[in-house]
């Protein structure tokens, strides 16, 4: 048989025979050369490429249209193998229009074309490329159902194939759940290994994150589609146990009413944990799907502390070369096991695999390095590890700054989060972030046009303020200057003004001289607080102006008269009234926060203490106080007391 | 703060009672930031004594009735510089935390008899001599009481000749900041006394920063 003259992976031109034989309008050489083109690229993602390029594909495709069934047959399995795993040959075959003929061919006379047909778009509906399938066409829904309902094993797994790739939204699952797909699928699960894999998934897409979807599911067939799920997380291939892990997960997670002893949650933890071993697809999967199993989870967090994960993971990272997909996937477990408990941090420290997580803050693959920083920053959670200066050292702190410039958004955002973290360090030691140039940077992203870089940049800042000396807070605040914070404080986003906000009430605070800080440039960063206190209805935005008031109103005669004129305008139109609504929030936290601006106000010790009672008298406040000597909650309660002791210090009236 | 290691290990002394007790609820002068200072009494049987103590809460987490901080001790004898250890503390909120310690070395006879040295406890401690305090509702009450256990020297060697093996039995008033604490290690002095009170930095009146981990 003639190969290709050049058929080694990049050799294959446009003048070669094989497009001629391609096209041949003798059948028997099309045929050999479609036979032959499919028997190079199985398996080889190279070839398939070479292929693509050289224009294979639409040559094949069109023997789609052939009368010869063989020919068909051979065309749709090399088409499929041309989809299979690599993204290009998903376009090629879309681009050649072989999509509709291969879905045409599924009601063709011959059965062997029809597995062909269906095969081949198994392949094309396993890509994010594949067309979006419409569950909300009444005929789309009966295609999908006659799929199912058919007793070939290649259709039944193309019906599924479709659930999968385009069951994304609660409204999809539930038209799914309604016209009887669940239930069908669910009867797969005594089906073949590939239609229960096949059932496994599609019913994992199908309950995910839906809770009425879940009940139904539980309730399938009196309770027997959970107890086959359950049971086949026992299965003898790894895939399947992985699959029905998945299934259980999304049962768990979208309800607290299944699956929740703790029988069932350990076994979950030691099942993925042994599928962790497998070197292929399944253990790629297997730490995601552990991670999903234990995000926020407390309880299963130390279920799998107590199952040795960190220890598990600490070995597989050991192993080289680890692919970046189990990499990523390794880090982005750890980071849910330490997430929330600090034995589980403290195991991660004590095994040192710290290192391999900064190593691989410069791994050539983004999605690597953005998951070694979500991990840094949930070990870094740790007060205690980050009270000794654990974390704040060059060899952690360079390649972060370094990654605040990454192309990668995502990366930049994880940095900011393990940075913000980080830069808490109750020890001296915050000018190792100045001097890795951190600062220059994160002033640079709270500019961006990207509202979560802005958010998470005024974060880290904000909690390198946190109790930083004045040469650090002098060097940020000349950094950032005073403008560029007011701007922020009136962010289109609330988040990134929560933020600003808190970022000030930090400099304000520590030293009297701190104070001078909301006074710059003309009071810049004052007016857009006092803006944003008589604008904002949110919560945080103004608990965050009050201790930027408080903080003020704790430094000399000067902030104090500063802020009873921003509370208090003398031009004032009634805008005086948002302090009072302030004082009877609902939130506690908020009334606590305002009572405490009251509290400095009249702080005894201050000359100007009675001129400013008098003045919180006229305007209501101190009545105000006096009800809140009995408020429900014990902090207002408290600092309401402190307040009017200091006020009735000058006298009652 | 640490306190010295002594040569021979007298038993500790059982004095009198008073009383007191608390809960784990916010209190915004128990907030990360919030500094205070005081003292810390270390006088034994051969001469009086007292450290001067600084004290910053690093981080508080009421969910689940932990606290922690640094103390710096700054006058002691054998020490260069100020001794600043970290340490991490226990809210008795009734739910995560009883006022019996159960561990390091503490007996319910030595909580209760620790605990009954604050006045405010005294309400409290009929109920605890029964359970600990477990059927207690602490959220209301004006003071909090917890247990700090210094875990590590920050900035000296553990051959500083300086022992952090006992705890503190603490009681915080959410009132004014202040702190009372007694420091109980079967191998040192008894009932060391620890007197703190909120600071303001030379500022006429309460400032207030924070921090968020993500």
């Amino acid at each position: 048989m003639p190969t290709p003259s050049a058929s080694s992976a990049t050799g294959l031109s446009s003048s070669d025979p094989i497009l001629d034989r391609l096209a041949s309008s003798d059948g028997s050489v099309k045929f050999r050369a479609i036979r032959e083109v499919k028997n190079h690229i199985i398996g080889n993602r190279t070839k398939k490429l070479s292929y693509i390029k050289l224009g294979a594909v639409p040559a094949v495709a069109a023997a789609l249209a052939d009368s010869d069934p063989n020919l068909i047959v051979q065309s749709a399995a090399a088409l499929g193998s041309f989809a299979c795993g690599v993204d290009a040959g998903v376009r090629a075959v879309l681009d050649a229009g072989a999509f509709p003929r291969l879905i045409g061919l599924l009601s063709a006379p011959d059965e062997k074309v029809v597995d062909a047909a269906a095969r081949s778009l198994r392949m094309v509906y396993q890509s994010k490329l594949a067309p979006k399938y419409d569950f909300f066409q009444e005929e789309n829904m009966q295609f999908l159902l006659s799929l199912l309902r058919s007793e070939n094993e290649n259709l039944t797994g193309l019906g599924a194939g479709i659930v999968i790739h385009s069951c994304k939204t609660i409204g999809e699952q539930n038209i799914l759940c309604h016209t009887g797909v669940l239930e069908k699928l669910s009867s797969l699960l005594d089906g073949s290994l590939s239609q229960r894999d096949a059932s496994l998934e599609s019913l994992a897409a199908i309950i995910r994150d839906n809770p009425a979807a879940v009940s139904n599911f539980v309730e399938l067939r009196c309770g027997r589609a959970l107890r086959s799920v359950t049971e086949l997380t026992k299965d003898k291939y790894p895939r399947t146990r992985l699959l029905a892990c998945l299934c259980l997960i999304s049962v768990k997670n979208s309800s607290t009413c299944y699956l929740q002893d703790i029988g069932i949650k350990t076994k979950l933890v030691y099942i993925l944990l042994e599928l962790l071993d497998d070197s292929g697809q399944v253990g790629d999967e297997a730490s995601f799907a552990f991670s999903s199993l234990i995000a926020e989870k407390e309880d299963l967090q130390k279920l799998a502390f107590e199952a040795n994960a960190i220890n598990k993971f600490h070995c597989l990272l050991q192993k080289h070369p680890v692919q970046p997909k189990r990499l990523e996937g390794v880090f982005l477990a750890l980071a849910d096991l330490c997430s929330k408990l600090e034995c589980c941090r403290s195991s991660f420290l004590s095994l040192q695999v710290l290192n391999l997580v900064i190593d691989a803050l410069t791994h050539e693959d983004p999605s690597v390095r953005a998951a070694a920083c979500i991990c840094l920053r949930s070990v870094s959670r740790s007060i205690k590890n980050l009270s000794a200066g654990r974390f704040m050292n060059e060899r952690v702190v360079f390649p972060l700054v370094q990654l605040l410039s990454d192309l990668s958004t995502s990366v930049q955002v994880a940095a900011l989060g393990a940075i913000s973290n980080i830069v808490v360090d109750f020890l001296p030691h915050k000018s190792t972030f100045i001097q890795c140039g951190g600062i220059k940077e994160l002033v640079q992203l709270t500019k961006s046009m990207d509202s979560s870089l802005r958010l998470n940049a005024v974060w880290a800042l904000r909690n390198m303020v946190f109790l930083a000396d004045t040469i650090c807070k002098e060097g940020i605040f000349t950094e950032l200057t005073a403008s560029s914070m007011a701007s922020l404080i009136c962010d289109p986003e609330p988040s990134v003004q929560e933020q600003a906000l808190a970022l000030v009430r930090n400099f304000v605070d520590g030293c009297l001289y701190s104070v001078e800080h909301a006074f710059a440039e003309d009071g810049i960063i004052l007016d857009a607080v006092g803006r944003q206190l008589q604008k904002s209805s949110k919560i945080e935005i103004g608990i965050q102006g009050m201790y930027i008031l408080s903080n003020i109103a704790s430094g000399n005669e000067f902030h104090k008269e500063a802020v009873m004129q921003l509370l208090f305008p003398q031009d004032d139109s009634g805008s005086h009234s948002f302090f009072e609504q302030i004082l009877q929030s609902h939130d506690s936290r908020l009334r606590t926060a305002a009572v405490w601006v009251v509290v400095n106000l009249t702080f005894p010790a201050s000359p100007g203490a009675f001129g400013r009672i008098v003045n919180l008298r006229s305007f209501g406040i101190v009545s105000r106080i006096k009800k809140m000597v009995n408020d429900s909650c014990m902090d207002v309660k408290l600092r309401a007391r402190l307040a009017l002791g200091q006020i009735i210090t000058f006298g009652d009236s | 703060m640490p306190v010295r290691v002594l040569e021979n290990t007298a038993p500790s002394q059982v004095s009198g009672a008073n009383s007191g007790r608390s809960s784990g609820q916010s209190c915004s002068l128990l907030g990360v930031g919030q500094a205070f200072s005081g003292t810390q009494n270390v006088s034994s049987v051969q001469k009086d004594e007292a450290w001067r103590v600084n004290v910053r809460i690093q981080g508080c987490d009421l969910e689940h009735g932990y606290l922690c901080g640094t103390m710096e001790a700054l006058n002691v004898p054998m020490a260069d510089t100020p001794v600043v250890t970290f340490w991490e503390g226990e809210i008795v909120d009734t739910k995560n935390y009883t006022f019996f310690t159960g561990k390091w070395e503490a007996t319910p006879e030595d909580d209760i008899r620790h605990w009954s040295k604050f006045p405010s406890f005294s309400p409290l401690l009929v109920q605890v001599e029964v359970d600990g305090g477990k059927s207690l509702d602490l959220s209301n009450y004006p003071y909090i009481f917890m247990r700090w256990k210094e875990q590590y020297f920050v900035n000296v060697g553990t051959d500083c000749g300086l022992t952090i093996a006992g705890f503190y039995y603490i009681c915080f008033s959410c009132s004014d900041g202040s702190i009372s604490g007694f420091y109980y290690d079967p191998n040192s002095s008894p009932y060391q006394k620890l007197e703190l009170k909120s600071t303001n930095d030379g500022r006429s009146g309460f400032s207030f920063s924070s921090y968020e981990l993500q």
